[in-house]
C-alpha cells in the first residue's frame, strides 16, 4: 500500500501545493518584494514607493555609513555568541547534572522549562521591575546589603548585561530539553560497561556522553545561532529604542525602529535583507563546522 | 474516490488561504452607498450598528474613566456597539493609525491631531470634512465655535471635532519644594530663579525635574524653545539651524544641556521611562515636571494626597512672560470616509461624535478655558485643588500658543526627540540635532 503512494507522485503534488502556494505568497514573494522595497522611496507603511531611490543603492551605502547599524551588527553578533556559550553551555551543564540524579528529573525538567511558556512581553515587564533604577528588586536588595550609591542596570557600563541576561535565562530550558532528550537516547549499558572498567565520572562524559551528544548538539548550536539573529521581543520591551544613547540596537529592533516608527520603510526592508544574509551565510558556516556526524 | 477526496481536500485549503484576502467591493459601491445613505440618513431610525472607534484616551489616560463613561451611554442611547481600540497617544500609535489607514484597516471613528500628522489622511480623502457631513446633518457640532475649529493645514478645510482644549503646564510636588524651603512657583516666576531654586532642591537630596529625555522631552524642549521666541513666533519652523527660528531652537536646546550638565534631572534619565521618572513625583522625590492638561489623571489616580501637587506656569524668559501658556485644541474626533461611505455605520458614527462632543461630556473630560464650546466648560462641582489650580492657570494665561513640534512631520519629530538626549550629553550639538530633523521630509 506505501509502496503505491510513492509510486504515484500525483496525491503527493496534490497535499504539497498548498504549503508551497502558502510559502511562496506569504515568504518569498514578500521577500522578492522586499529586496525591491529597499530601491525604492517609501515614506510610510502600506503607501505606494515614489519611485526609485537615487542612486537606487542609497540605502545600501545609508547602511556601510551608518553607526547605529554598525552598533546594532556587533551587538547581534555578541549576541550570538552569548548565546552559543550561555544558552547552550548552561543547558548542557544542567543536563549533565539532572542526568545523574535518579529522583525528581520531571521536577527539574518542568522547572528549568518553564520560562519557555511565558510570554516575551511579561518576561520583559518582570526584568525591568527587577532591575528598576528607583525601587527595583535587585537595588532594593543592595540597598539592603550597605551599598549606597544605586545601580542604573541600563547605563553604558550595565546594558549589556541587563539586556542578554533575560534573553539567555528564557531559553536555557528550551536547549537543556532538547539535551536531555539527546541524553536519555545513550544506552545505560555503555555507561554500565565503562563503569565496570573503571572509567570516571568526568571520563564517562568525555569519552561517552560527548561523542553520542554530538549531533543534538549540533543541533543546537545550529537553533541557537539563527534565533539569536531573530530576538527582538524582550530587547525592545527592556530597551526600547536604543536605550542608553543608542547603545542596545539589535537588527531586529533597529529595523522595527526605522519601519514603523520612522516611517522610513525602505530603509528597514534593506536592514531586513541584512538580516536575512547574515542568517544563512551564518547557518551555512554553523553547518559546516559542527558537521553530523555517524557513529 | 480518494484521489476526489485528495483534491477537495487540497482545493479547500487553497481556498481557505485566499479567504482573508477578498477585498471589499467598497470602491464601486461607496459611491452608490454614500448616495443612498445621504438620502434616507437623517430621516430612518438606523438598525443598530458597530462601529470601530480609535482615540488616545487608551492605556494609562486620565480621561479613560470618562471616556469609558461617555461611550457606554451612548450605547445605551442608541442600541450601537462601540469596539474600542484606543492606545496611548505615543509615536508608535500615530504610526499604527497611519498604517491601518493605509492598509485599509481604518476604524470608523478617530480621535486624532488635527495638524500636520493628520495630513496623509486629509490628503489621501480617507476621513470626512465638517461641511461635507453638515450637508447631510445641519447640527452636527452645533454647540462648537467654527472660528476656533482647527482646520487642516493641508487644505485649510475642517475635518475634526474637538473635545476640550490642552495646555501645557509646570506640575510641582508642594510636599518637595516645602522640605526644600522653596516658594511654589506664581505668575512671576523667571527661569533664573528655577535655575536657583533647582540648585537648592537637588542641594536637599530630592531630584529637581522629573524628566526622561530618553522618552519624553518634549515638552521641555517646547518651552526651552518658547523661552527664547514668543506667542506670535512660536508656531514658526526654522528652514535651517542658522536662521534666526534655528537660533531659537538651538538656544532652547543648549538650555536642556545646561540642565542636564547641573544635575537637575533624574540620574538615570537618559535610560529611563517617562512612568519611571513620574513615579519620583508620585514619591516625593523630584519636584517639578512639565505635562500636559491629560496628566491631572494621572496625579489624581497616582498622588498619596492631591492637595501636595498643584500646576502653575513654567518658568519665563526673555520676551516670554511665565503666563504665556503652550495649548490650543490639537485633537479631534474625525469620521472616516470608509465609514461615512457605508449606511449602516454613517448615522451611528455621527451620533457617536455628538454624543461625545455635548457641552456635558466635554465638561467632564478635564475643565479648561481652552475650548471652542459656544457655552464653554463648566467647572465641576467637586473640583479637587489640582483642577482648580488649572482653572486658575489657564484663566490668567497672558497668551496661548500651539506647540512648535505639531509643525514637523512625524518622522522629523522623533528624529529630533531621539537627538535630545545627545545633545544634552554632548554627543552631539544642538546644530547637528536641529539640521538632521530638518532634513528629513514628510
Amino acid at each position: 500500500m506505501n509502496s503505491m503512494i510513492y509510486k504515484k507522485k500525483t496525491p503527493l503534488i496534490i497535499f504539497l501545493a498548498p504549503a508551497f502556494l502558502f510559502m511562496t505568497l506569504f515568504l518569498y514573494y514578500p521577500f522578492v518584494m522586499n529586496v525591491y522595497n529597499s530601491f525604492s522611496n517609501i515614506t510610510g507603511l502600506g503607501t505606494a514607493a515614489k519611485g526609485m531611490n537615487t542612486p537606487w543603492y542609497l540605502n545600501f551605502t545609508k547602511l556601510f555609513q551608518d553607526p547605529i547599524m554598525k552598533t546594532a551588527m556587533i551587538n547581534t553578533l555578541l549576541l550570538m555568541l552569548m548565546t552559543i556559550i550561555f544558552q547552550v553551555g548552561i543547558a548542557l551543564l544542567l543536563a549533565l547534572l539532572i542526568d545523574n540524579i535518579k529522583k525528581g528529573t520531571q521536577f527539574f525538567r518542568t522547572v528549568y522549562f518553564f520560562p519557555i511558556v511565558i510570554s516575551a512581553t511579561a518576561l520583559g515587564l518582570l526584568f525591568n521591575l527587577i532591575f528598576l533604577y528607583d525601587g527595583g528588586m535587585v537595588n532594593q536588595l543592595l540597598l539592603k546589603f550597605g551599598v549606597t550609591d544605586m545601580i542604573d542596570w541600563k547605563d553604558e557600563a550595565h546594558y549589556l548585561f541587563t539586556m542578554m541576561l533575560p534573553v539567555m535565562w528564557q531559553y536555557v530550558g528550551f536547549y537543556f530539553v532538547i539535551i536531555v532528550t539527546g541524553l536519555n537516547n545513550i544506552s545505560p549499558d555503555i555507561y554500565e560497561a565503562a563503569e565496570i572498567d573503571g572509567a570516571s565520572g568526568f571520563k564517562r562524559v568525555r569519552y561517552i556522553t560527548w561523542p553520542l551528544l554530538h549531533n543534538v548538539l549540533c543541533t543546537c548550536l545550529t537553533l541557537a545561532i539563527t534565533g539569536a539573529l531573530k530576538v527582538f521581543d524582550l530587547p525592545w520591551i527592556m530597551m526600547g529604542a536604543g536605550m542608553p544613547m543608542d547603545k542596545s540596537w539589535l537588527t531586529g529592533t533597529y529595523m522595527y525602529n526605522q519601519t514603523f516608527t520612522m516611517g522610513d520603510v525602505d530603509y528597514g526592508s534593506t536592514i531586513a535583507i541584512v538580516i536575512v544574509v547574515t542568517g544563512v551565510v551564518i547557518s551555512q558556516i554553523a553547518n559546516r563546522i559542527f558537521k553530523e556526524k555517524d557513529y | 474516490m480518494k484521489r476526489v477526496i485528495a483534491l477537495v481536500l487540497a482545493m479547500t485549503l487553497c481556498g481557505a488561504m485566499f479567504a482573508g484576502c477578498q477585498s471589499t467591493p467598497a470602491a464601486s459601491t461607496a459611491s452608490k452607498a454614500s448616495e443612498a445613505s445621504q438620502s434616507a440618513a437623517a430621516s430612518e431610525p438606523a438598525k443598530p450598528a458597530e462601529i470601530t472607534v480609535v482615540t488616545s484616551y487608551g492605556g494609562d489616560d486620565g480621561n479613560r474613566a470618562n471616556y469609558e463613561k461617555a461611550y457606554k451611554a451612548y450605547e445605551t442611547a442608541t442600541g450601537n456597539t462601540v469596539k474600542d481600540a484606543s492606545g496611548t497617544s505615543n509615536e508608535e500609535w500615530k504610526s499604527k493609525i497611519m498604517a491601518d489607514f493605509e492598509t485599509g484597516a481604518e476604524p470608523d471613528v478617530l480621535f486624532y491631531f488635527n495638524g500636520v500628522d493628520a495630513n496623509k489622511l486629509v490628503q489621501g480623502g480617507k476621513v470626512v470634512s465638517l461641511d461635507e457631513i453638515r450637508k447631510v446633518y445641519p447640527d452636527y457640532a452645533s454647540n462648537m465655535r467654527d472660528d476656533l475649529m482647527v482646520a487642516s493645514p493641508a487644505d485649510n478645510k475642517v475635518y475634526s471635532v474637538p473635545v476640550n482644549g490642552y495646555w501645557e503646564g509646570l506640575y510641582v510636588n508642594k510636599k518637595v519644594l516645602k522640605a526644600s524651603g522653596v516658594e511654589v512657583p506664581g505668575a512671576n516666576y523667571t527661569w533664573d530663579q528655577f535655575l536657583k531654586d533647582c540648585e537648592t532642591i537637588k542641594a536637599k537630596g530630592y531630584t529637581p525635574i522629573a524628566c526622561s529625555l530618553q522618552e519624553v522631552p518634549h515638552y521641555w524642549f517646547e518651552f526651552t524653545v518658547f523661552n527664547h521666541d514668543t506667542v506670535v513666533t512660536h508656531t514658526k519652523l526654522p528652514a535651517a539651524s542658522s536662521d534666526a527660528t534655528g537660533k531659537e531652537w538651538a538656544a532652547g536646546l543648549n538650555d536642556i544641556k545646561t540642565l542636564y550638565s547641573k544635575g537637575y534631572f533624574p540620574k538615570n534619565t537618559t535610560t529611563a521611562t517617562d512612568a519611571e521618572t513620574f513615579q519620583l513625583m508620585a514619591d516625593d522625590k523630584a519636584a517639578f515636571a512639565i505635562d500636559g492638561s491629560w496628566k491631572i489623571g494621572w496625579f489624581q489616580q497616582n498622588a498619596k494626597s492631591i492637595d501636595d501637587f498643584t500646576v502653575t506656569y513654567v518658568p519665563g524668559a526673555n520676551q516670554r512672560k511665565a503666563t504665556d501658556i503652550i495649548g490650543g485644541l490639537s485633537m479631534g474626533y474625525y469620521i472616516t470616509k470608509k465609514a461615512w461611505d457605508d449606511p449602516a455605520k454613517q448615522k451611528a458614527c455621527v451620533d457617536f461624535v455628538k454624543a461625545m462632543t455635548t457641552d456635558e461630556v466635554v465638561s467632564t473630560f478635564g475643565a479648561t478655558a481652552v475650548t471652542a464650546l459656544k457655552n464653554g466648560t463648566t467647572a465641576p462641582s467637586d473640583a479637587d485643588s489640582l483642577v482648580k489650580a488649572a482653572l486658575a492657570m489657564t484663566k490668567g494665561a497672558t497668551g496661548i500658543a500651539p506647540a512648535a513640534q505639531d509643525g514637523l512631520n512625524q518622522t522629523a519629530r522623533t528624529a529630533l526627540f531621539a537627538d535630545i538626549k545627545n545633545v544634552a550629553t554632548g554627543k552631539t550639538t544642538a546644530e547637528k540635532a536641529i539640521d538632521a530633523c530638518l532634513a528629513i521630509k514628510g
